[in-house]
Parts: C-alpha cells; sequence; structure tokens
C-alpha cells in the first residue's frame, strides 16, 4: 500500500492550497445545514411533554456540548500525531482546535446553566458531568497557556502536545459521567445502546441536522486557522512567496 | 402580531432560551472572525518576513 497520501498530510504547502479549496465546501452546507436546524427546532418541533417550550434549548446546547469534546479529541488525537510522526501539520491542527474547543466549552456551560435554572432549579451544580466539562474548558485554557509560555514554535508544540494527549482521559469521563454516577444531568439522548430517548423524528431530526451543521461549521473554522496557523511556522519557505501573491 | 409574541414568548421560557440561542450565534460568529484575524495576521507577519530577507539578499 502505497503511503505517499499520508505524506502529502505532513506538506505545509499542499495543506494550505487543500485547506484553502475546502474551506467553502464545509462552510455554506454548514450554515444552510444551520438555518434549517434552527428553523426544524424553534418552530417545527412539537413541545415537549415535560418541558414544554423550554426543552428547544437543547438544538443549541447539545451541539455546542458535542463540539465541546469532540474537538478536543481532535485536538488530543493530532498532538499525539504530532508528537509520534514529528509532523509540523499535525501540531498546526491541535493548536487550531484548541480556541475553537474552549470557546464551544464556554458556550456549552453557559446554555447549560440557561437550561439548568428552569429545569433543575439551579444554574450551577458541581455534578460529575458539569463538573469534568468545567475540567475540559480548563485543559483547554491550559494548553493555549502553556503553548503561549514558548516564544519557540516547537517547544510549544511538544510541550502542549503532551498535555492534551494526556488530557484525553477527561473526554471519556466527560461522556460517562451520567451513566458512572448518580447526576442531575440526564442521561445521554443519542449516544445509547437501543432507541435514542427522543422518539418524535420532527424532535430528533432538527438535533441532528444541528450536530452535523455544527460539525462541518468547525471543519471550515478549523480549516480557516490551520492556513494561519502553517503560514506563521514557516520561516523562509519559497512556496510562501506564491501563497501571498494569490 | 399575537402570534410573533406568542413564539418569542417560548410558553414563559424566553428569558432563559433566547440567551442561550444568542450565546451560541455569538460563539458561531466569534470563531469565524478570530480565524480571519488570525490569517490576515500570518500573512502580515509572513509579508514582512519576506521583505526583510530580501533586503538582507539586497546588501550582500
Amino acid at each position: 500500500m502505497s503511503w505517499t497520501w499520508f505524506h502529502r498530510f505532513g506538506s505545509p504547502p499542499h495543506v494550505y492550497r487543500l485547506a484553502r479549496t475546502l474551506t467553502p465546501w464545509f462552510a455554506w452546507p454548514a450554515a444552510l445545514l444551520m438555518l434549517a436546524g434552527l428553523y426544524g427546532g424553534l418552530v417545527l418541533a412539537p413541545p415537549d411533554y415535560q418541558q414544554g417550550e423550554g426543552f428547544r434549548m437543547i438544538y443549541v446546547h447539545v451541539p455546542t456540548a458535542y463540539l465541546s469534546i469532540m474537538i478536543y479529541t481532535t485536538m488530543g488525537v493530532a498532538a499525539a500525531v504530532g508528537l509520534i510522526w514529528r509532523m509540523k501539520v499535525a501540531h498546526a491542527v491541535a493548536a487550531s482546535c484548541a480556541p475553537i474547543g474552549a470557546s464551544f466549552t464556554v458556550a456549552a456551560l453557559a446554555t447549560g446553566s440557561l437550561f439548568g435554572r428552569p429545569m433543575w432549579g439551579t444554574y450551577w451544580e458541581w455534578d460529575p458531568r458539569l463538573t469534568s466539562e468545567l475540567l475540559l474548558l480548563f485543559l483547554y485554557l491550559g494548553y493555549m497557556g502553556l503553548r503561549s509560555a514558548f516564544d519557540d514554535v516547537q517547544r510549544a508544540d511538544r510541550a502542549s502536545a503532551l498535555l492534551a494527549v494526556v488530557g484525553l482521559v477527561d473526554v471519556p469521563i466527560v461522556h460517562y459521567s451520567v451513566t458512572w454516577w448518580n447526576s442531575l444531568h440526564q442521561a445521554p439522548s443519542l449516544l445509547r445502546f437501543g432507541r435514542p430517548t427522543i422518539y418524535t423524528a420532527s424532535m430528533l431530526v432538527p438535533l441532528l441536522i444541528m450536530i452535523l451543521g455544527f460539525t462541518l461549521y468547525f471543519v471550515a473554522i478549523l480549516l480557516m486557522r490551520l492556513r494561519g496557523e502553517v503560514l506563521r511556522r514557516e520561516r523562509a519557505a519559497s512556496w510562501v512567496r506564491e501563497a501571498l501573491a494569490s | 402580531m399575537t402570534a410573533l409574541m406568542h413564539f418569542l414568548a417560548m410558553g414563559g421560557y424566553a428569558r432563559f432560551l433566547w440567551p442561550c440561542y444568542g450565546i451560541t450565534f455569538a460563539v458561531v460568529f466569534l470563531n469565524i472572525y478570530w480565524a480571519r484575524r488570525l490569517n490576515a495576521r500570518a500573512r502580515t507577519e509572513a509579508k514582512r518576513r519576506l521583505a526583510t530577507r530580501q533586503e538582507e539578499v539586497v546588501y550582500e
């Protein structure tokens, strides 16, 4: 089997050009899916039999919470690839993920807090799910802080990658916290064995559309940031002149 | 008009639900802005580096 395709992803000029070409192919479908998901979630879906109209908060809370752990996983895996194969582009991917992931963790915590007040009667509780999600935010901030502490990009890459990989341990804790411990937070609605707890298609479909839309949106933002990160790392490369001219 | 008011009231959950959507889409748009700013800065820095290198070549 030829590994040339894999090696191409290690080539900064190839990645820079590929990222620029692919961005609109993720951005526009993401925008359309988000609009469709908003319409489905806010207008088409019927009110919940227990939570009434308030349940519509899941259409932003679930996608942001899902992104917070999905982006961390992407960051941790990219950091591991960067450490193992000494791949500059993989470190650039990890570095690009961090601010996006951190901002969506803040969104997940904030929307969760607003969801919690009317449903549980409190904005915050030191509950396993909430606490492990807060730890995830600190991991992102620690990763970003550690990176900025080094002037040398390569040393920043290696040190922060170790933290990102070790922090991966929090991802299953966030996901399974509601199953392992007696949590105030409800059990997973979608990712569980058997049938999801949301049965009605008119409730479930907008949620799935939103999750897909937010995933494509993340890829688009990641590709945009990746171009900047790759360019920053390239000292004195002749392709940079070409890339800047176009 | 009453239909719109009814929709905006969200069965009494308006003061929790709309900030939820507001925060989420603020983060969505902020990330677009931050990514564009990062790219613009990286391009400016790269251009400056290239210009400095050219000068070095001229004076050698």
